[in-house]
């Protein structure tokens, strides 16, 4: 899967909502949609794969005041299924109307938060039955989670306000294991030469690979030469 | 059982909670001497205003008898705000598939020795049992806890050795502190019950818990008549656009009205 590539002539976020619908594509889903608060800029950002007509007749309803899918379940640290928010009058107002325009309300949000305060909101929904819902999202959970955040951070990273916040902090452990990989040596290698367990190496992957706003190692190592933290071979 | 409490259902729940910052000063302020900040018998820090996740554990009778926090390592979180002194400095560690959990404690007080299930044994598997659970379903892979020694013992003994440590062990006041890794696999969570012969399901379901506080005939708080105005705002809506306005003012003064009672409290 292709990283978002920051691209500050993109005013209208054309690259958000291409990879919203990479994701739509990929996991087979009917929609996917972020909606996420920047406080250094004070700006709301909004991407969906949703038709016109529902999200020009969700703006025009100002559903966005009171959608619990965007007030209350970013607020979780766990992804929430919506069946959790559908006893709520504020789900069945806004999620009646949905129904209409043929969106289903069965879905999930994953909260995403970041370090400055910043807070946004991933969901997913697909129309299919609850046992099929249930599979589907314990298959591809980990990855969604991965993908939330990765453009909860592309999205916070293009504010000009935001990108002024610095380079990425990655700790020397870090540092050290992307420069081994580069190297060519495998995790199980990195653990013996640290004296660390393989999964420690792992988790200090994963942590680099989000802290350099890259999905997978081999971007990660990419970025991470573009930004002088290591050598290339 | 075990019950988790997050922002969605936390207002269901306040009496639980505000149980659970007790058994916390209980444990961190009195037993274990930490310097945590009591107010009127309950122990809370910033972090507890940050909406975290709790797993608590309850007995037959609704008393909470165990519980932890966790929060997303992508956000504010304690490793990267107050423990870095267990860090040297470094950066935390940042990941989608890495949450963080801390004031694990169960009531040593209120629970017997053994291994039955009102015992500190049965009460500290049963809540790690379901904070692994609880992640994995997440699509959490890994879990960093900040603990001292003395847990880091309990951790080994359970089946449930860290596999790994990040930074070093720092004193936090009189205390050492140390970060330990647990992976959310099925292998983990597999050892621990097995050593404690805990078989089925650990969670409690926001209905079941309620029913069983229900019977410790707890009362909720009567409505205040700005509630009940906002309700009957809602209910004499007939459009859309006006049952949007009187949703959107109750949420506004629902959190007026809450933060008036965090203060009485």
């Amino acid at each position: 899967m292709d990283p978002i590539t920051p691209d500050h002539n993109d005013k209208d976020g054309s690259g958000f909502k291409r990879y919203l619908e990479r994701i739509r594509d990929r996991f087979e889903l009917d929609h996917v949609a972020y909606a996420g608060v920047n406080p250094v800029s004070g700006k709301s950002h909004g991407y969906m794969t949703y038709d016109q007509e529902w999200s020009r007749h969700y703006l025009e309803h100002r559903f966005y005041e009171i959608d619990p899918v965007l007030i209350k379940a970013r607020h979780s640290i766990a992804p929430v299924d919506w069946a959790r928010l559908e006893k709520g009058l504020e789900f069945q107002t806004v999620f009646r109307d949905a129904r209409a325009f043929g969106i289903t309300d069965r879905g999930l949000t994953i909260p995403v938060r970041g370090p400055f305060g910043d807070v946004g909101g991933f969901s997913v929904l697909r129309d299919c039955s609850r046992r099929e819902w249930d599979l589907l999202i314990g298959e591809i959970i980990g990855d969604l989670q991965a993908a939330a955040v990765h453009m909860h951070d592309a999205i916070i990273r293009s504010d000009p306000l935001s990108s002024v916040l610095g380079a990425p902090s990655l700790s020397s452990r870090e540092i050290e294991i992307l420069q081994w990989t580069v190297a060519g040596k495998s995790q199980q290698d990195i653990g013996d030469i640290l004296s660390i367990s393989h999964r420690t190496v792992e988790v200090h992957l994963r942590s680099a690979r989000s802290k350099l706003q890259a999905l997978t190692t081999a971007q990660a190592i990419g970025r991470a030469i573009n930004l002088g933290l290591i050598y290339p071979r | 059982m075990i019950l988790v409490i997050d922002a969605i259902n936390k207002d269901r729940f306040a009496s639980v909670l505000d149980e659970m910052f007790k058994l916390r000063a209980r444990v961190f302020g009195d037993r274990l001497g930490w310097q945590v900040n009591v107010v009127d018998g309950r122990e809370r820090d910033v972090f507890d205003d940050l909406d975290p996740a709790y797993a608590v554990g309850l007995d037959d009778d609704g008393n909470v008898v165990s519980c932890v926090r966790a929060l997303q390592t992508t956000g504010p979180h304690m490793l990267s705000d107050v423990f870095y002194a267990i860090l040297d400095g470094e950066p935390p560690l940042r990941s989608p598939h890495l949450w963080e959990s801390t004031r694990f404690c169960v009531d040593t007080q209120r629970l017997g020795r053994g291994r039955g299930p009102n015992s500190v044994s049965y009460a500290t598997c049963e809540l790690m049992i379901a904070s692994l659970e609880a992640a994995k379903r997440a699509g959490v892979s890994d879990i960093v806890t900040v603990i001292d020694p003395v847990m880091d013992r309990v951790l080994k003994r359970s089946g449930n050795a860290p596999y790994d440590y990040v930074g070093r062990q720092a004193e936090m006041g009189k205390v050492p502190a140390l970060a330990a890794l647990l992976d959310c696999t099925d292998e983990r969570i597999a050892r621990i019950r097995k050593f404690s012969g805990i078989e089925g399901d650990v969670f409690l379901s926001e209905e079941e818990a309620l029913c069983l506080l229900a019977r410790r005939a707890v009362r909720a708080p009567a409505k205040s008549a700005l509630e009940i105005y906002c309700d009957e705002q809602v209910a004499a809506a007939t459009t859309t656009q006006e049952r949007v306005a009187a949703l959107r003012l109750r949420a506004a003064l629902a959190d007026r009205v809450r933060s008036r009672s965090d203060i009485s409290a």
